[in-house]
């Protein structure tokens, strides 16, 4: 059996156009699919929006996803949620779409290349600060550094890298590693068990994307909270860190 | 672990662009139709809500208009029912004034035919009893009833007190010196001699006697002068007759 390095797994490796250092991977080409049909489907059924009572059925199955990021975002940050639905929002249905894509032969999921990954990771560790400052300002977000004192900076700095990285790593692990278990299964057992287990690559991949989000939007929450909530909001967050560890 | 850096920015890029594309095309507007949707149901309810007052405001209102209607209606009825009942009792006084009156009219009408009757009667008696009497004198004494009545008026003049002669002869003098005779049958030149003799002796000379026959006297014979009289006539037994048989006709009317 020919050994594949951990390299190699990534579908970064499969170079579709090279030009100088510019080289397009299969990663960008699925990307772009997802984005095109998130974009073009939106742009399709929210080019009619009704407001009234009669709703089209289309409009309604967006207006409930949005709905249900809307109030998963409320129940943390419970005012502004507004705000925070783009970010979380694209987080959630980039990753979900990409996940269960991998039904359809021949494709790979981006989520399964760690430059995705990482730079949704990124995105998130830029924007915590961002929204940080613009809700409490530069120096409340900084003094949250020193907390209890100023010992705990290193802590503070290592969490935010360490946070990153786990949602990096948590992402491309749980997805690349399933779409190597499909494919040895499918070389071991060619029949019924690799259905079961693109079935479970669903559900894996809809909790990952589920995941990504929360957690994101938990960083973010503990970013923007101001020092009355604190107390509660943290022990929101222990209480959802505690249910995804579970 | 290797990692495309150019995939990676490539990556950022795209998902930066997917955010913006999204915020644009998928939630801004989701979230406005939401929030638009909310806003125009939270109006609908806000008017129902003031719609159900106004509603329950404008029911009270009929309900208590209904109630003043009703109760109106009740004293109308009340008021209309005491009229009604005045103004019957009213007709019914009117009827009853009217009914004795007309009861009235018709008791004096029955009375005036009563005495119509009876005077009738009287008459016709009168007249059967006159027959009667001067055909039984005439059959029994052979006498002529007038002349018994002259005699007997005769004799009347006769036994004329004084102060009756000094009134008759104060009312012939005062009337003209005129005497009038008034019988039911015609008085014989004889009996006219007689009479003025009778009258010469007993009152006075002076006077001039017309005759006249008057079938109403029935059977008599009366002198008149300026209101004062001397009669002799079936009359006065005739009205005697006549009250007995009222008074029997009576009777018999109530009996019946």
């Amino acid at each position: 059996m020919e050994i594949v390095l951990i390299d190699q797994i990534s579908p970064d490796q499969v170079i579709l156009w090279t030009w100088g250092f510019i080289t397009i991977p299969v990663t960008l080409l699925y990307t772009w699919l997802v984005m095109g049909i998130l974009v073009v489907g939106s742009w399709l059924i929210t080019r009619n929006l009704s407001s009234d009572i009669n709703v089209p059925r289309w409009q309604h199955v967006l207006e409930v996803v949005v709905s249900v990021i809307r109030g998963e975002i409320r129940q943390m940050t419970k005012k502004g949620a507004d705000k925070y639905v783009p970010l979380i929002g694209t987080l959630f249905l980039f990753i979900f779409l990409s996940n269960i894509l991998v039904v359809v032969p021949g494709y790979v999921a981006p989520t399964a290349s760690i430059a995705t990954t990482a730079a949704l990771a990124l995105c998130v560790f830029v924007a915590v600060p961002l929204y940080g400052i613009s809700q409490n300002g530069i120096l409340h977000y900084l003094k949250e550094y020193f907390q209890p004192n100023f010992i705990f900076f290193p802590f503070h700095v290592m969490g935010e890298i360490s946070r990153t990285v786990a949602l990096t790593v948590r992402l491309f692990g749980n997805i690349m590693s399933h779409e190597k278990v499909v494919g040895i299964l499918l070389a071991v057992t060619p029949l019924l068990f690799p259905l079961v287990m693109q079935a479970l690559g669903l559900l894996i991949g809809t909790i990952q994307a589920y995941i990504f989000a929360i957690l994101s939007m938990v960083y973010i929450a503990a970013a923007t909270t101001t020092e009355e909530s604190h107390k509660h909001s943290e022990t929101h967050k222990e209480e959802v860190r505690e249910g995804i560890a579970a | 672990m290797h990692i495309d850096w150019f995939v990676l920015a490539c990556q950022i890029f795209n998902f930066l662009l997917l955010v913006y594309l999204l915020k644009r095309f998928l939630f801004g507007r989701i979230i406005k139709a939401i929030d638009e949707r909310e806003e125009k149901i939270a109006t609908r309810f806000a008017e129902a809500e003031d719609m159900k007052v106004k509603a329950t405001e404008a029911a009270e209102l009929y309900e208590k208009r209904n109630q003043m209607l009703s109760e109106t209606k009740e004293q109308m009825l009340n008021e209309a029912t005491i009229a009604a009942d005045a103004k019957r009792k009213e007709l019914m006084e009117k009827v009853r004034e009217e009914v004795d009156q007309v009861k009235t009219r018709w008791q004096d009408m029955l009375v005036r035919e009563k005495d119509a009757f009876f005077s009738d009667l009287r008459q016709r008696a009168a007249r059967q009893l006159y027959a009667t009497a001067r055909k039984a004198l005439r059959d029994l004494a052979d006498a002529d009833l007038e002349e018994r009545i002259v005699d007997e008026f005769l004799r009347r003049v006769k036994d004329l007190d004084e102060e009756k002669s000094v009134q008759i002869r104060k009312a012939i003098s005062g009337g003209g010196n005129n005497v009038i005779i008034q019988s039911a049958f015609a008085i014989s030149d004889q009996r006219r001699a007689q009479i003025e003799a009778t009258l010469k002796k007993q009152i006075t000379s002076d006077f001039k006697i017309k005759y006249l026959q008057q079938e109403e006297i029935v059977s008599g014979i009366e002198l008149r002068v300026n209101g004062h009289k001397i009669a002799w006539s079936l009359n006065e037994y005739l009205e005697t007759l006549v009250e007995s048989m009222t008074e029997t006709l009576q009777k018999e009317a109530h009996a019946a």
